[in-house]
């Protein structure tokens, strides 16, 4: 407990005295993690859609696929694009291991099953007749996936929530493809173990706290836009 | 606006849903396509709508065939389930509005004007998903005449409405579709509805065209006994085939064509009482004046010659 306080001072001393490498790290765990969350919403919402609204052989296996993928161990998907991207693999050309973008890549492989998954869920549960109804009143495909993005954007906020969650929180994939290399991809939780390790647990935990307090303050501004929806709707 | 069906086939799987030779739609009408469920009456809608495609054949529109994706500016179309998206009705008849392209100072006019035809303008500024069924089922029927399309579709427009509900459109609905469109096409299974609407019928039994044509025709002249029991004609074996009566045609006593109905039952109503009862295996209801027979027993009963169809085994 009392390890917990000092971590908890220690938090503060360090947002008080503007530690740069504290900000260098936390900067760059919004940057990876928030754009492969976007990332993941560009691609994971039209891909959600189709699974959602298509009839076509095979889709029900997707969907499996895109729920398993749901629960993948991070660790799994960092072995797996390190395989991809280390100099001997098939993308080895492109020199993308122990970069951000390799961590972006492995993050948006962790985030995108969840958006996929999140989005088919929500659109499914808007009423079937919607997408006919904005197509005989003349709606073009991207008109009819806007208003049907907005109508389900309750699902959709989850799905981000759920996303950069996931993202923000993993070590395994950042730490197996990012090789937390000191001011170049180490991020908020490869820095945690980093700390952990070399004994100091006041600068581990306090990280630990500037982690949980990121998530929440991402989660709380989501979660006030979802609530305020829900009160305009009269639910 | 004229419509032409020719040749037209639609399959899902490998079951055959409609398959119709030729059928049209004369400009200027409107036609109740009438049939059971399961007929294909609302997959003909979708198929002129553009929302399905056709395994084979053609539908023309005054003659042009319009590609699916362009129909939609020259079709309203209501579907038997109200669907609004997020906001209130007026939000939802503008939204449909600027999706035709109309001009935001022509919009608030056009709104008012189908809201106020239809008896819902209280219900503009209501949030459209908090709508009762019958006051959505209003405000979907509204939103298609705001288009003002000249072509209107119609999927059982009067489901969902509680009875005096469903008695007060069905009076105003003919008024309506002369206000706000040339062609109506109403997709109903129920007889009073396709009478009091139309001016043309249609009846579609397992995705083939029956009869159609004029209203009067098409009820006098049923081609076969299914077809004539949905046009509401009473069905009933006889010598060498079936006869169908026409609704409303039996009477007490004797005439041209006579029947004995076994009475089940009779509710007296002033000085006249009304008997429910069967010919043969059908059921059937004629009034009496004077004193109601008793339940169990056999009465005469007849209808004139020119209201019953014969059809041959």
């Amino acid at each position: 407990m009392e390890q917990l306080w000092s971590g908890f001072v220690e938090a503060l001393r360090l947002i008080a005295n503007r530690d740069s490498e504290l900000w260098d790290v936390t900067a760059r765990t919004i940057l990876v993690s928030g754009f492969a969350t976007l990332l993941a919403m560009v691609i994971g919402v039209p891909v959600g859609y189709v699974l959602a609204r298509g009839r076509f052989q095979g889709r029900t296996v997707v969907l499996g696929v895109v729920n398993t993928g749901m629960g993948l161990p991070p660790v799994v998907v960092g072995l797996f694009v390190w395989l991809m991207l280390v100099r001997s693999g098939p993308f080895g050309g492109f020199e993308l291991i122990y970069t951000k973008r390799a961590m972006v890549i492995a993050q948006f492989l962790i985030a995108g099953p969840m958006v996929v998954g999140f989005t088919s869920a929500a659109v499914q549960a808007l009423p079937e007749e919607l997408p006919d109804l904005l197509a005989v009143l003349g709606a073009g495909r991207l008109r009819t996936l806007w208003i049907l993005c907005r109508e389900a954007h309750l699902g959709l906020l989850s799905a981000i929530m759920a996303g950069f969650g996931a993202v923000v929180s993993e070590v395994g994939a950042s730490m197996t493809v990012g090789g937390n290399l000191q001011q170049s991809t180490r991020v908020l939780t490869t820095a945690i173990v980093t700390e952990t390790g070399r004994g100091n647990n006041d600068r581990a935990i306090a990280l630990g706290i500037i982690l949980l307090v990121m998530a929440f303050l991402v989660n709380l501004l989501l979660t006030a836009v979802q609530q305020r929806t829900v009160r305009a709707r009269g639910g | 606006m004229n419509v032409a069906v020719e040749g037209l086939v639609f399959r899902r799987g490998r079951r055959t849903v409609l398959a119709i030779p030729r059928l049209e739609f004369a400009s200027g009408r409107v036609i109740a396509l009438l049939g059971p469920n399961g007929s294909g009456k609302s997959t003909l809608l979708r198929l002129i709508s553009g929302l399905e495609r056709p395994a084979a054949g053609t539908i023309s529109f005054d003659g042009a065939q319009i590609p699916p994706r362009e129909r939609s500016q020259a079709i309203a179309f209501a579907f038997q389930d109200a669907v609004f998206v997020s906001g209130t009705v007026r939000e939802n008849f503008d939204l449909a509005l600027r999706l035709r392209r109309l001009p935001e100072a022509a919009r608030a006019a056009r709104i008012d004007e189908a809201a106020g035809a239809c008896g819902i303008a209280v219900l503009l500024d209501r949030n459209a998903h908090q709508l009762s069924g019958g006051e959505a089922q209003r405000a979907n029927l509204a939103r298609a005449l705001a288009l003002r399309a000249p072509l209107t579709l119609l999927d059982e427009p009067l489901s969902g409405l509680d009875a005096a509900g469903r008695r007060q459109l069905l009076h105003a609905l003919p008024g309506l579709l002369r206000q706000f469109t040339r062609t109506a096409i109403v997709v109903t299974h129920d007889r009073e509805e396709a009478v009091r609407l139309a001016d043309d019928l249609a009846v579609l039994v397992a995705g083939e065209v029956r009869a159609s044509g004029p209203k009067a025709s098409v009820l006098r002249h049923p081609p076969d006994p299914e077809t004539a029991e949905l046009l509401g004609f009473t069905v009933v074996e006889s010598e060498g085939g079936l006869l169908a009566i026409a609704p409303g045609a039996l009477r007490v006593g004797d005439g041209a064509a006579p029947f004995v109905m076994q009475v089940d039952a009779a509710t007296e109503a002033g000085s006249r009482a009304e008997v429910s009862g069967w010919i043969g295996s059908a059921p059937v209801t004629v009034a009496v004046d004077g004193p109601a027979p008793t339940p169990g027993t056999t009465l005469a009963v007849s209808a004139d010659a020119r209201d019953v169809v014969r059809f041959g085994r």
